[in-house]
């Protein structure tokens, strides 16, 4: 760096040597300025797109840190704000300097190419089969008909278990539905339209495509498949009508480790008549508030995700509910739980009631462990006509056990049968006809969880009278401490604070949204097998289910603790519990939508070109985004500075500053830097308009300096050596341009490179109302003393800076220092900082030995900017 | 608020909350505002009444937003073109760059940032339009 700066005042004074060209006549005079002008407007513009670009990367930083969800939306807007900006510095750069950069052409598109292959890579499906049978199906299908019907597919035929009869609408119908009218086009504009901030716009784009969705029109070959296969179907029952539960089969939806079942809409008991209606009404559910918001949450790509629809014949359920296994919550226990209901098994999946839950050992013969019946208030069964209704339990069905004993065993073995088939835990979907046959639904893998047990010698007796709900079914495991915030409507969920703890009635899909935003969970309703479970474990959120009365025992905002091993609820926030509080899995890091991330990042971020002096500072050593912009705004403000020089005309030559006496400071006036016309060689400062200018010297003379720091001999010896070693920073041997120091300037825009003693120091600053455009950057290097101490300074400096929010880093022997996006007033505060600290960080390198020293500098420094600023920070 | 008088900005998109939302917002930051739902509205409305910088949607029925740029520059090659799409395409963004269009940004937009873009704009017209009458550059 050091070496990057002497070469850049060796530039600077190679072009003061240059033959000066004569003064040219007047017309010539004003077509140069007009040049001027139009070149510094260019050269205005391209620090603008700098901005923007460096704001980008940032964006893209924060995002790989993997702590706050994003899509793919907002991958693909910000690589397009990145490359359209470096392309226009590219143009701008063209307009400053013509034709002399343009290998950068080639270095952009080679960088572009090889962005946009990562992020165009929406799959096309190569089989083109619009509906395929059940009996066709198996599990290396699942690109084309989506994991829950490969699966299915398996179970019915190389299982060979009861699996209801029908068909699947495919992938490549998925593809061909959205393709048909640029639906697929309108659904990423409303995304991208939607902002990043797509959290508080997820209902409007969410309502916004789903009734794009539901006005399209269906394909004809997709509609002419579906009579085909539905003719089909209607030979097996003799050409009678069959009813049809048509069931979303998402890819990705049966995924491990994920919770996408239940985000989709499944329609149960529908006609032929009503078909199309709901198969446009699940391809929408894509698209659903809990949908995208997990999506969004678990970092998976939109478009990796084809809607497979799978339709079977409605089975008139007797019983109905979910099998694990093993426990989810507990990977040491092998036994199989069992949750059931009567009718289908659809309350149990949406936790709007309580179920029946049987335990069973895998002994020989298979033994019930467990037997929980509860009272089931309600079960959900066929409408006559179409569709399904929650209605009453008959009395003397409410407290029976759903299943017999002989029914508990038989599922049991179907779910070992299943498990071992997959080598692994499995989640099944069952009901049971009037005839008491068994039909499996769905399988996938199952997700389970280490539970977290209070050490034995725990003693919760002093909060016993805080204990407000006490045993309640922990569905998540872990401890968290919150707000009581209680969600009864839709509209609750617009006003959740993030933190809070959700509390519910029912344990339903439609909480799902929140999960990731609540500390914990505790809902009156609901068992371990719903998706509300299911995701919460996944999110890794304690829940508590079939928490009796809590929407009434526990008042809005009083804080509580969540133990949801020991089923508990405590009033207050219990650090004695709060110590086994687990840490959040950060689910974006490894996710799709990250993985894409950081590879576009590989081609933006990363700075190769470090040193301006090296052969390697080129147009065709760019090897990212950041390189380009690197380079052209290192360029830019060479070629600003020659085309003053290089052109004589009086108002931008170069004046001495007076300001009680000459100065060695010079300046270059870009544009609109002076209040007006400057004839003569010297600009006196009341003359000067630069308002970043302006602020910074006021920083610089505000205090006087005290002079050289006490040094001792070998300080002394230093300085003699290194003068040796580099005539320019002997005093007595300073050419006639070493000693200056050179702003350029415009009324909103200022650069300085400067000498004092031996250091050197660069400032940019481009302030206007604009505050999204404005930004600082300060770099300083150097000194006199050996290297050690010389980066004793660096970080000196570093730390007075980062103490008024500058971002500061240390590389070697040079600092780099960056302030952007604020207003004017605070940019121009610590403008003052700057020319202070040029000024009285003169020759400090030299005690950066001595403890005592550095401290009584920093005590000094911090004290005199608090009052420059006006700041007092320790009242 | 300063006034911004003399920059007339034709608006041009087919979805219309947006640009009567926007047409009033930067009315009243001054500008004279001029709206078009369509490419073809847009070109009939440049003839009569040629505005100093046009802020232009893509995607619309009708005449693409690429194409009504190309004719609206076949009508004036000094009105400067910005181009605010919600559809992201960057290929098609580097070429309306080449092809001449002041700037291309992404919906939704700060409303500031948009204002901003069609200033610098407007100095870049200027600019051009002096260099080109004064001393045929």
């Amino acid at each position: 760096m050091l070496k990057a700066i002497t070469s850049f005042s060796r530039q600077l004074l190679a072009r003061f040597r240059e033959p000066v060209l004569p003064a040219p006549d007047p017309p010539e005079v004003e077509a140069l300025r007009l040049t001027f002008k139009s070149r510094f407007h260019s050269f205005k513009l391209l620090l603008a797109a700098n901005t923007r670009v460096l704001e980008s990367m940032a964006d893209l930083q924060r995002a790989l840190q993997g702590e706050e969800p994003f899509s793919t939306a907002f991958v693909q807007a910000r690589c397009t704000s990145i490359s359209v900006n470096v392309f226009r510095m590219i143009n701008d750069m063209e307009n400053i300097a013509p034709a002399k950069y343009s290998e950068l052409r080639q270095s952009f598109a080679a960088i572009q190419r090889r962005i946009d292959a990562l992020l165009s890579a929406r799959k096309h499906h190569s089989d083109p089969r619009l509906v395929i049978p059940l009996e066709a199906v198996n599990s290396d299908m699942a690109d084309l008909v989506g994991g829950k019907m490969a699966n299915l597919g398996d179970v019915k035929n190389r299982l060979h278990m009861r699996v209801p009869s029908g068909f699947v609408i495919t992938a490549a119908a998925h593809e061909m539905f959205m393709a048909a009218d640029g639906l697929q086009k309108e659904v990423d504009r409303l995304f991208q339209v939607a902002g990043s901030d797509a959290d508080r716009n997820l209902d409007l784009v969410s309502s916004q495509i789903r009734q794009r969705i539901m006005s399209a029109d269906v394909p004809e070959p997709i509609y002419l498949a579906v009579v085909e296969a539905y003719e089909q179907m209607k030979k097996q029952t003799n050409g009678q009508e069959v009813r049809m539960a048509v069931r979303s089969s998402a890819h990705g939806e049966d995924a491990e480790n994920s919770s996408f079942a239940g985000q989709y809409r499944s329609e149960l008991n529908v006609t032929f008549h009503q078909f199309f209606y709901y198969y446009k009404q699940i391809m929408a559910s894509k698209y659903s508030v809990q949908a995208i918001a997990y999506k969004l949450n678990r970092g998976f790509r939109d478009e990796d995700i084809a809607m497979c629809v799978g339709c079977l014949t409605m089975i008139d359920a007797v019983a109905g509910g979910v099998i694990y296994s093993k426990n989810p919550l507990d990977s040491w226990d092998d036994a199989i739980y069992i949750n059931s209901t009567w009718g289908l098994p659809k309350s149990v999946v949406d936790g709007d009631d309580l179920s029946d839950l049987f335990v069973v050992a895998r002994d020989e013969p298979l033994t019930i462990l467990r037997r929980e019946i509860q009272e089931k208030g309600y079960q959900i069964v066929c409408f006559e006509d179409e569709g399904c209704i929650r209605k009453q339990t008959r009395d003397e069905l409410k407290n029976r056990p759903s299943l017999t004993d002989d029914q508990v065993r038989m599922l049991a073995d179907h779910a070992i049968r299943i498990e071992q088939y997959y080598e692994g835990p499995q989640d099944i979907e069952w009901t049971l006809n009037s005839n008491g046959d068994i039909f499996i639904l769905q399988s996938r893998p199952l997700q389970q969880v280490e539970s977290i047990q209070p050490p034995a010698d725990l003693d919760l007796q002093p909060f016993a009278t805080s204990l407000l709900i006490d045993g309640a079914i922990n569905v998540s495991p872990g401890v968290a401490s919150g707000k009581v915030f209680k969600v009864a409507k839709r509209v609750d969920i617009l006003q959740f604070p993030e933190g809070s703890v959700l509390v519910v009635e029912q344990a339903l899909p439609a909480w799902a949204p929140l999960i990731a935003r609540a500390a914990a969970v505790i809902s009156e309703q609901g068992g371990f097998a719903g998706h509300l479970a299911n995701v919460a474990r996944e999110f890794g959120v304690p829940a508590l289910f079939g928490a009796r009365g809590a929407m009434t025992t526990l008042e809005n905002k009083e804080i509580i603790t969540v133990a949801a091993d020991l089923g508990r609820v405590y009033r207050g926030s219990l650090d004695v519990l709060l110590q086994w509080r687990r840490p959040t899995p950060r689910l974006m890091i490894g996710s799709p939508v990250y993985e894409m991330l950081r590879a576009v990042s590989d081609h933006i971020i990363p700075l190769h070109l470090l040193d301006p002096e090296s052969p390697d500072f080129s147009p065709n050593k760019c090897q990212t985004f950041h390189d380009i912009t690197r380079f052209i705004h290192e360029k830019s403000v060479l070629e600003m500075f020659s085309f003053g020089k290089n052109h004589s005309f009086s108002e931008r030559s170069s004046k001495q500053l007076y300001y009680h006496v000459p100065m060695n400071w010079w300046i270059l006036n870009l544009d609109d830097g002076y209040t007006h016309e400057i004839k003569g060689k010297y600009v006196k400062l009341e003359e000067i308009a630069s308002i970043p200018m302006l602020a910074f010297w006021d920083g610089f003379a505000a205090v006087s300096w005290d002079g050289p720091p006490a040094m001792d001999g070998r300080g002394l010896t230093s300085i003699m050596f290194r003068s040796t070693m580099n005539p320019a920073l002997a005093p007595g041997m300073r050419s006639k341009y070493a000693d200056r120091n050179y702003f350029m300037i415009s009324k909103h825009y200022c650069t300085l490179s400067s000498r004092l003693g031996y250091h050197f120091s660069t400032m940019e600053a481009m302030v206007s109302e604009r505050s999204r455009e404005n930004y600082l950057g300060f770099k300083f290097k150097g000194g006199a003393a050996d290297f050690k101490r010389c980066l004793g300074r660096l970080h000196f400096i570093k730390e007075i800076l980062e103490r008024y929010g500058f971002q500061a880093v240390v590389n070697a022997d040079n600092l780099n220092a960056r302030m952007e996006g604020h207003d004017m007033e605070y940019m121009l505060s610590r403008l003052k900082i700057l020319g202070y600290l040029t000024l009285h960080t003169r020759q400090l390198d030299m005690i950066m030995n001595n403890t005592a020293a550095v401290n009584y500098y920093l005590t000094k420094l911090t004290k005199d900017i608090d009052t420059l600023l006006g700041e007092h920070l320790n009242p | 608020m300063e006034k911004k008088k003399g920059i007339k900005v034709l608006l041009v998109d087919d979805e219309d909350v947006f640009r009567e939302t926007t047409a009033r917002q930067l009315a009243i930051r001054g500008f004279d505002v001029l709206t078009a739902e369509s490419g073809e509205a847009a070109l009939a409305l440049v003839k009569n009444d040629p505005p100093e910088v046009v802020v232009l949607d893509l995607e619309m029925p009708g005449m693409h937003g690429s194409e009504t740029f190309v004719e609206i520059k076949k009508n004036d090659p000094h009105v400067e073109v910005i181009i605010l799409t919600g559809n992201t395409n960057v290929d098609s963004a580097i070429e309306l760059i080449q092809q001449g269009i002041f700037d291309y940004l992404m919906k939704p937009i700060n409303i500031d940032e948009l204002l901003y873009k069609i200033e610098d704009a407007f100095t870049r017209k200027k600019l051009k339009e002096k260099q080109h009458y004064d001393f045929g550059m």
